[in-house]
């Protein structure tokens, strides 16, 4: 009775694990990370591109540098030629083959784009996107899932001989080496080997590390009952997709999909036997005979795998005799674990939660196109890294006292180019650029400058400010009287002046006038969506915002008053290179075209002659940068807000917590701005002029219309109608002088 | 003889008048002088005579990142999006053309009545002669 008992409960727990092996082996789908690539270098006749940044751009994807680039991933470099053999590679609107281009190189920009074989001109082709990261499963398991047919026999060789090289016969188990472990067990060791392939595999799929006798009476039945359901081919080619081997950081490396693509830089296919023999000898230890680490002991071991494979003769002594002397083959390149731009990657996650689930982001092996410019984030975080550390040393600062933060957008559609959340880029931590709410500070002020340029009937750039103390009272807040930042007042001051000098007091009259509400809606219409108190302080920045929230703002001002929503993420492929989703560019003109137009005119003024004016020793003359500086009290936050004829750049400076960081908005952010941009070679900034803007030559001294006669006068933009009708007493075509100049015609002299 | 020729003559610089006024000028001249640009505009109409909206729009937005300033690439975008019956998108698209179209007063033309036709889509009638006014300045 009790052994009929027993055997109906052991006949129980064998439906029972048959039911769990089953189970998950078919309904297992290997779970792969979503995949993270910048946005792939376009290459065409007349892109502005040195030969260098293509260089650098394919040591990113890891080319090897070659004489002869007969494979792809390979690339040479000779006087103004770079020759490539790209990758084939699917994007969104289809394959890429993989072809060997020459391209060609004059002053910053390619001349020529040939297709190697042919000789053909090519109009537009691109390389490979980089990898920027994954979004991963648990525990960081990265994985390129590959199937049998794909794997050389040098791998499967290698496997059987080291592993299992009874694999073919026995039925998932291997009673020699089970024996083996009991015997172990009985004399007081740990239960250790004696594990076939498929017994390896039931550990890793369905059990836990710990090692007692139950578990391993329970992978001996489920190896068992696996072997009994499925044919050999099926539980190689888990096995090979499944195996852990090495880790990246905190990227865990399985399967030798990847394990080839990260240790060689190769695709499975192409691993040669000496590659094929390291990676299955790395098996017994990936961390102990890691051959980036220990070079010496991988060595050894790979050998030992060969030697083993002859002595089985699976390869001839010729065959060995040919790779036991090579090197290890080892791509220099280890990477950088989940990912080199943590702070970018962020955002695209982010936005992609808008529209996928979790557990799909982390399992779907979805492909993920972004925008992310390579060249301009290591252009953004190696200069606020730079600029910081210098800093702090030219003015004693404790060091590690200033954070700081980037954000790069292009300033003609709506993508980001660029995201640095701190001085250590690397660094997975608070990400400032996405979540340091601060106080803007004069950031705030060009939305109160546009909400009166839009009245053409009221204000112009030469409209005179009143910058003479302020007291302001408002029912249930205590009296607001603002200062400038060097304590003075400056009487009357054109509208441009006070704008380009950041006069708080000018400004926040301007605001008052304006309409608190009005300037706020302004703001919204510029893109910022978060709510701010309509206090007249609010003027003045006293409203907390993230950079990115900066960005969008400014970035309506760059794009001439057209709202485009800022985006990280251009197209979404399934794992298989389907097209899933494409994020399209979306534009909505929130500002009119010539408001928007003089407001640049103004923040180009500020960089002209105004707080920025400084900017003039990073940048090249002719670049007419506009942007804007801001500074809050006790100099707890620098800011600088600009954009170039192509791009969109805030920098935030300040201390976690609310420290004082002795600077100004000129004096720490825009230094990082201007040294950013200028090792990005930016265009210059000139926005096309609205039909309704006409061009006015100014009396600087009066503020009326000038010409020759006028010693010191600037061109403006004026909405038509707008600009002053008087014409300055300097002026020759003044009434006094008109009847002078004609005078002087009839007697022929001065 | 004489006389035939003339009426020859006369009848070929009729026809060229009146093939000039059915297709717009900024239409016969080339979208840019980049190939790369030309390769992927021409892609892109050749995906909106297949009703294939989505890499219509994909191919031009890569030709404006080449060129972000080309008004015509705007303009190919707009109608895009006219195709799809996303007037709001098609109107703003227009009007970010109209803002690099400078001289090209054919453009301009073109933009404001793709404008009259979203906002008569979207049953704004006044606003809808209003931008055929424009077109017609």
């Amino acid at each position: 009775m009790t052994l009929l008992l027993l055997m109906l409960a052991l006949a129980g727990y064998l439906v029972y694990l048959d039911h769990t092996v089953r189970q998950q082996f078919e309904g297992r789908r290997f779970a792969l990370p979503a995949r993270v690539y910048a946005r792939p270098l376009e290459l065409f006749v007349g892109k502005k591109l040195e030969p260098g940044q293509l260089v650098a751009e394919l040591k990113m994807l890891r080319y090897s540098a070659n004489d002869d680039p007969t494979r792809p991933g390979q690339y040479s470099y000779k006087g103004h030629t770079v020759s490539v053999h790209v990758h084939d590679f699917t994007f969104w609107d289809g394959a890429q083959p993989a072809r060997r281009l020459s391209v060609n190189f004059s002053r910053g920009a390619i001349t020529a784009l040939t297709d190697f074989q042919t000789g053909r001109n090519i109009d537009l082709t691109r390389l490979d996107p980089v990898p920027i990261g994954g979004i991963y499963p648990a525990h960081n398991e990265d994985r390129v899932l590959v199937r049998l047919e794909q794997v050389p026999n040098s791998v499967v060789d290698a496997l059987i001989a080291i592993e299992d090289h009874n694999f073919y016969n026995h039925w998932g188990i291997d009673p020699r080496g089970i024996a083996r472990a009991f015997y172990t067990m009985v004399t007081g060791q740990r239960v250790q080997g004696g594990s076939t392939l498929t017994q390896q595999l039931v550990k890793n799929f369905y059990l836990t590390p710990e090692r007692t006798i139950t578990r391993k009476f329970n992978e001996i039945l489920m190896a068992l009952l696996l072997e009994l359901h499925y044919d050999k081919r099926d539980i190689l080619e888990t096995y090979i997709n499944e195996v852990y081997l090495g880790q990246d950081g905190n990227r865990a490396i399985h399967g030798f999909g990847l394990a080839s693509r990260f240790y060689f830089n190769r695709s499975i296919e192409q691993l040669e036997l000496h590659q094929s023999a390291l990676l299955v000898g790395m098996l017994k230890g990936p961390t102990y005979f890691d051959p980036r680490r220990h070079p010496k002991r991988a060595l050894e071991r790979r050998n030992l795998v060969l030697a083993e494979m002859q002595r089985q003769g699976l390869i001839t002594q010729m065959e060995l005799d040919a790779v036991r002397y090579r090197g290890l083959d080892v791509s220099d390149n280890p990477g950088v674990g989940a990912s080199a731009h943590p702070a970018f990657l962020e955002l695209v996650h982010r936005q992609l939660r808008r529209d996928y689930f979790e557990d799909d982001l982390r399992s779907e092996g979805l492909q993920i196109f972004t925008t992310l410019d390579p060249i301009v984030q290591a252009a953004a975080e190696h200069s606020l890294s730079r600029r910081l550390d210098q800093i702090e040393r030219a003015r004693r600062l404790p060091a590690d006292l200033l954070e700081g933060a980037v954000v790069v957008t292009s300033a003609l559609n709506n993508e980001i180019h660029a995201i640095v959340g701190g001085r250590r880029p690397r660094f997975e931590g608070f990400n400032r650029a996405l979540d340091a709410e601060r106080q803007i500070g004069s950031l705030m002020k060009p939305a109160i400058y546009l909400t009166a340029l839009s009245k053409p009937d009221r204000y112009t750039l030469v409209t005179p400010l009143d910058d003479s103390k302020l007291v302001w009272k408002e029912a249930g807040t205590d009296d607001w009287s603002p200062e400038n930042y060097d304590k003075e007042f400056h009487g009357e001051v054109p509208l441009r002046m006070a704008l380009a000098n950041s006069y708080n007091v000018s400004s926040a009259r301007l605001g008052l006038a304006l309409g608190v509400d009005e300037v706020i809606e302004t703001a919204h219409l510029l893109g910022v969506e978060r709510e701010m108190p309509p206090f007249a302080s609010t003027l003045l920045g006293t409203v907390n915002l993230t950079p990115l929230e900066v960005a969008q703002m400014y970035h309506t001002l760059a794009t001439g008053g057209f709202h485009m929503r800022l985006g990280a993420i251009r197209e979404v492929l399934t794992a298989d290179g389907k097209p899933l989703q494409r994020y399209p560019l979306k534009v909505e003109q929130t500002i009119g075209a010539a408001p928007a137009y003089l407001i640049t005119a103004a923040l180009q003024d500020v960089v002209r002659e105004g707080t920025a004016r400084r900017l003039s020793q990073y940048l090249p003359p002719g670049i007419n940068a506009a942007g804007k500086t801001g500074t809050t009290d006790e100099l707890r936050d620098s800011w600088f807000a600009g954009y170039t004829g192509d791009r969109v750049a805030v920098v935030w400076v300040g201390n976690d917590e609310n420290k004082n960081t002795r600077l100004t908005g000129s004096s720490g952010a825009m230094t990082v701005w201007g040294d950013m941009m200028a090792q990005l070679g930016p265009e210059p900034l000139v926005p096309p002029q609205p039909e309704n803007v006409e061009r006015v030559r100014i009396d600087v001294a009066t503020g009326l219309r000038a010409d020759e006669g006028c010693s010191d006068t600037v061109e403006l933009p004026f909405i038509q109608g707008s600009a002053p009708e008087k014409t300055a007493p300097c002026a020759s075509q003044s009434t006094g002088k008109k009847i002078r100049s004609w005078f002087q015609r009839v007697i022929g002299k001065d | 003889m004489r006389l035939i020729f003339s009426r020859a003559l006369i009848a070929i610089v009729v026809a060229g008048l009146l093939s000039a006024c059915v297709t717009t000028p900024f239409e016969e001249s080339p979208v840019s002088g980049n190939p790369a640009v030309i390769a992927l505009a021409d892609t892109a109409r050749s995906d909106i005579a297949e009703y294939r909206y989505a890499q219509a729009a994909a191919s031009l937005e890569r030709a404006l990142r080449i060129e972000p300033r080309n008004a015509r690439l705007w303009h190919e975008l707009a109608r895009v999006r006219l195709g799809q019956e996303d007037y709001p998108q098609a109107e703003n698209l227009a009007k970010r053309s109209n803002s690099y179209a400078m001289n090209d007063g054919a453009l301009r033309h073109a933009n404001w009545k793709l404008i009259a036709e979203c906002r008569r889509e979207l049953g704004d009638l006044v606003g809808a002669e209003a931008a055929l006014q424009k077109s017609k300045k």
